[in-house]
């Protein structure tokens, strides 16, 4: 197994991920801009928060990728398939604990279920469970995106051995 | 304890009468409207405060707020005081930003609405700021938010977040964002709240707008500095452009009026703020116009230029080459507001204001032949060139293949600028047109803008053309260029031959054409657009511009009395807030078709700037 081709698989299915979701957002089935979300934590320009939220998003869908590296090689097993598996756990993590708790954590522009309106600074809306507030497609958009990622990355893991 | 009541306003409020302004089946009319804008999507206020009119995200985007073509269904965002009232408003000087005085037998409440600007700080991607003073006395106020995406089709999605209401469908949510302004109530249908205005409190209900994005809602400071900040950024391009004549207040309302129809990521001008007002009352000429027409081309880049609007000038020259050079050489005579050049026309299942259906959006007369946009297009190129700016290689190239194009095609009948939906014939004012753009084409191969090769054909084009319009389209018993090629019609677009400089103004044939269509067409201010049959049932009220073009040509052809005294009057016609639609009803002054209209404004500057020019002489 190749670590660069999980890094090339992480970067192909990064791509993937964000062209389904933009796709989506598109077809008015989601709300979420997972960029936007991230980079308007360091700022409050939106075209700035746009291009440091494309750039984190690739770093975490490197990152990710590492991730989804080191167990393969720890259970020594491969494929697109056992990407696919990874992925969707990996969207239904992100659509519960990531972004309702791990994000708030850092994003200082996060309101969850418990802030309340009226602060100094403007908030974004919160997800959600499964990032429901972004639109009721917003679960199968996002388990199928991270889904066809897992795919691409255990397929590029695969094709490297 | 409530603050102390203001004797001397409540002496005065005691002397007015108290009485909402009347709709008629729930329909405002056209003429209470007032705009506001952001450069991206407008929003129409009626005077008794309910936007009535908002697309979302863009101008040409479908409607969230739609009350003005169906009053139940469209739905609105109300917020005037729960008890009768009287009201007057205004602008902000210089902005558009809109000021309503509610006054009661209860006191007085002051509402300031704007689509705001973005600033530095985090902001909703639009948004719809309503900020509400209890200037005496207490006034119950209520508000009400019905949210009807996409045309009316449907409520949304209505829930809360961190406690703030919000509704969403599709890539679209709004949150309605309030302060001081009560619970809000939030059902299947509408968000709303009802509070009390005391002298000194200071309310705001806020619409925060996301598109394919979370919402983003914003603290209560930044809705008051964003507010402050877009009011001085209206003031802040007012000051940068430079109108000393005479009209100068309307003349600065026109060009702000302007400013909202201009897509800022393009530069394109939409003709309109809206669809489907109708012509008629319960007629069927009800059309969209929140497209960028190239008939308004010339006139735009001209009012732009004469108000030293040189960024806009560029912006607006340079969308038209993109937008233009998808169909290139062929010219369509409407283009969408993002270049694309596809409109299908389709009908909605709307009321219709006051009943007038269809509602349509999209537009038909894209498909149409309309000869004049060439002429418009080169006369562009030409006041372009002009002003000193430069034409680079493709689009002087594609100039000059338009002007080869033009000179194939004129021998063609076509729909004319009136976009008539019967049989295509020779229009006068076509034939005007395609030639101004050969003599314009000369004009610019003379300077050597655009490539001189093909200038003898044009030349001899041109010769040709002249010849057909001064024998087939003039009418000795008239004393007057006609409508069409062998009628004895008359059309007050040939007041264009005039303004374009097709021959001398002074001359017997236009001067003569001036007063058959003061003589035929116009009844006091009032000129309606054409005699004859347009393939459509039902009439029309009196077209604005076409008031405007009369007293610009009166001005041209040097009888500048006429000119002032017409002006005059047509400037006395505009609403309380100094917004035109596209037509009026001579016998009620009743506003008809869509508000407000970029044409009725671009031909006021240019009948003020030709009375300016002159007077000065």
């Amino acid at each position: 197994m190749s670590i660069w081709a999980a890094i090339a698989g992480g970067f192909a299915g990064t791509l993937l991920l964000t062209t389904i979701i933009r796709a989506a957002a598109e077809l008015g089935l989601t709300r979420m801009d997972l960029p936007f979300l991230l980079g308007t934590a360091f700022t409050a320009d939106r075209i700035r928060a746009t291009a440091i939220g494309y750039l984190l998003h690739f770093v975490s869908g490197l990152i990710f990728a590492l991730v989804y590296y080191g167990i393969f090689v720890a259970i020594d097993a491969k494929g697109w398939w056992l990407g696919a598996v990874f992925g969707l756990a990996h969207g239904l993590f992100a659509g519960t604990a990531l972004v309702n708790i791990l994000l708030p954590v850092f994003h200082p522009r996060m309101g969850n279920s418990g802030t309340a309106a009226g602060g100094r600074v403007a908030l974004l809306e919160p997800p959600g469970f499964m990032m429901l507030n972004y639109g009721p497609r917003t679960p199968l958009v996002t388990l199928v995106a991270h889904i066809a990622y897992g795919a691409v990355v255990g397929g590029f893991v695969g094709l490297g051995s | 304890m409530p603050p102390q009541r203001d004797s001397a306003v409540d002496s005065t409020l005691s002397s007015r009468a108290f009485d909402r302004p009347p709709r008629t089946d729930g329909y405002a009319p056209i003429r209470d409207y007032a705009a506001l804008g952001d450069g991206r999507t407008a929003a129409l206020v009626a005077l008794d405060g309910s936007v009535d009119w908002l697309s979302l995200p863009d101008l040409d985007s479908p409607s969230v707020f739609a009350a003005l073509l169906d009053a139940r269904r469209g739905g609105r965002f109300a917020l005037a005081p729960e008890v009768p009232y009287a009201v007057e408003r205004r602008y902000l000087p210089d902005t558009n930003v809109l000021e309503t005085t509610f006054s009661t037998a209860d006191g007085v409440v002051r509402v300031t609405d704007a689509l705001t600007m973005p600033d530095r700080s985090l902001g909703p991607l639009r948004e719809l700021a309503r900020h509400i003073e209890g200037l005496s006395g207490n006034v119950p106020m209520h508000w009400s938010v019905e949210p009807r995406f996409g045309y009316g089709a449907r409520p949304g999605r209505v829930g809360r977040r961190m406690g703030i209401p919000v509704a969403d469908a599709g890539s679209v949510a709004l949150a309605v964002h309030s302060f001081e302004a009560g619970d809000a109530k939030v059902n299947a249908e509408s968000i709303a709240g009802r509070f009390e205005a005391q002298q000194g409190s200071r309310s705001i209900v806020a619409l925060c707008i996301a598109h394919q994005e979370p919402l983003v809602f914003p603290a209560r400071a930044e809705l008051e500095q964003r507010l402050e900040h877009t009011a001085r950024d209206w003031r802040v391009w007012v000051a940068g452009h430079s109108y000393d004549g005479p009209y100068r207040e309307a003349v600065t309302r026109s060009a702000l009026a302007l400013k909202l129809l201009v897509h800022a990521p393009s530069g394109a001008v939409a003709a309109a703020a809206t669809t489907s007002l109708p012509e008629e009352i319960g007629g069927e000429r009800n059309w969209d116009y929140r497209f960028c027409w190239v008939r308004d081309s010339a006139f735009t880049l001209d009012a732009f230029l004469q108000l030293g609007c040189a960024s806009e000038a560029r912006a607006y020259f340079w969308w038209l080459m993109h937008a233009s050079e998808l169909t290139h050489p062929r010219l369509q005579a409407l283009y969408r507001l993002d270049g694309g050049s596809r409109a299908p026309e389709r009908s909605l299942p709307l009321e219709g204001y006051r009943r007038s259906r269809p509602v349509r959006v999209g537009n038909g007369a894209v498909d149409q032949l309309q000869l004049d946009t060439y002429g418009e297009l080169l006369q562009t190129a030409y006041l372009y060139a002009l002003a000193g700016n430069d034409l680079d290689r493709d689009v002087a190239r594609r100039i000059a293949q338009t002007a080869d194009f033009v000179a194939e095609l004129w021998r063609r009948p076509d729909s004319g600028i009136w976009e008539v939906r019967s049989r295509p014939v020779h229009f006068t004012q076509s034939k005007m047109m395609c030639w101004i753009a050969l003599d314009r084409a000369l004009e610019l191969a003379e300077r050597g803008a655009i490539p001189a090769g093909h200038a003898p054909r044009w030349r001899t084009e041109a010769n040709e053309l002249r010849t057909f319009i001064e024998t087939g389209c003039w009418s000795a018993i008239q004393r007057s260029y006609v409508r069409f090629s062998g009628s004895e019609e008359l059309d007050a677009s040939l007041l264009l031959g005039v303004l374009s400089g097709y021959g001398d103004p002074t001359g017997e044939r236009l001067s003569g054409t001036v007063d058959a269509i003061r003589r035929e067409l116009a009844h006091g201010p009032y000129v309606n657009r054409y005699s004859g049959e347009d393939g459509l049932s039902g009439s029309e009220g009196a077209f604005v511009s076409c008031s405007f073009w009369l007293a610009e040509a009166l001005a041209r052809v040097g009888r500048i009395d006429e000119a002032i005294a017409l002006m005059d009057e047509l400037v006395e016609l505009a609403n309380d807030v100094g917004l035109y639609a596209e037509e009026i009803d001579p016998a009620t002054g009743e506003f008809l078709g869509n508000i407000p209209q970029g044409l009725s404004h671009l031909a006021l500057i240019g009948a003020a700037n030709a009375i300016a020019t002159e007077v000065r002489r």
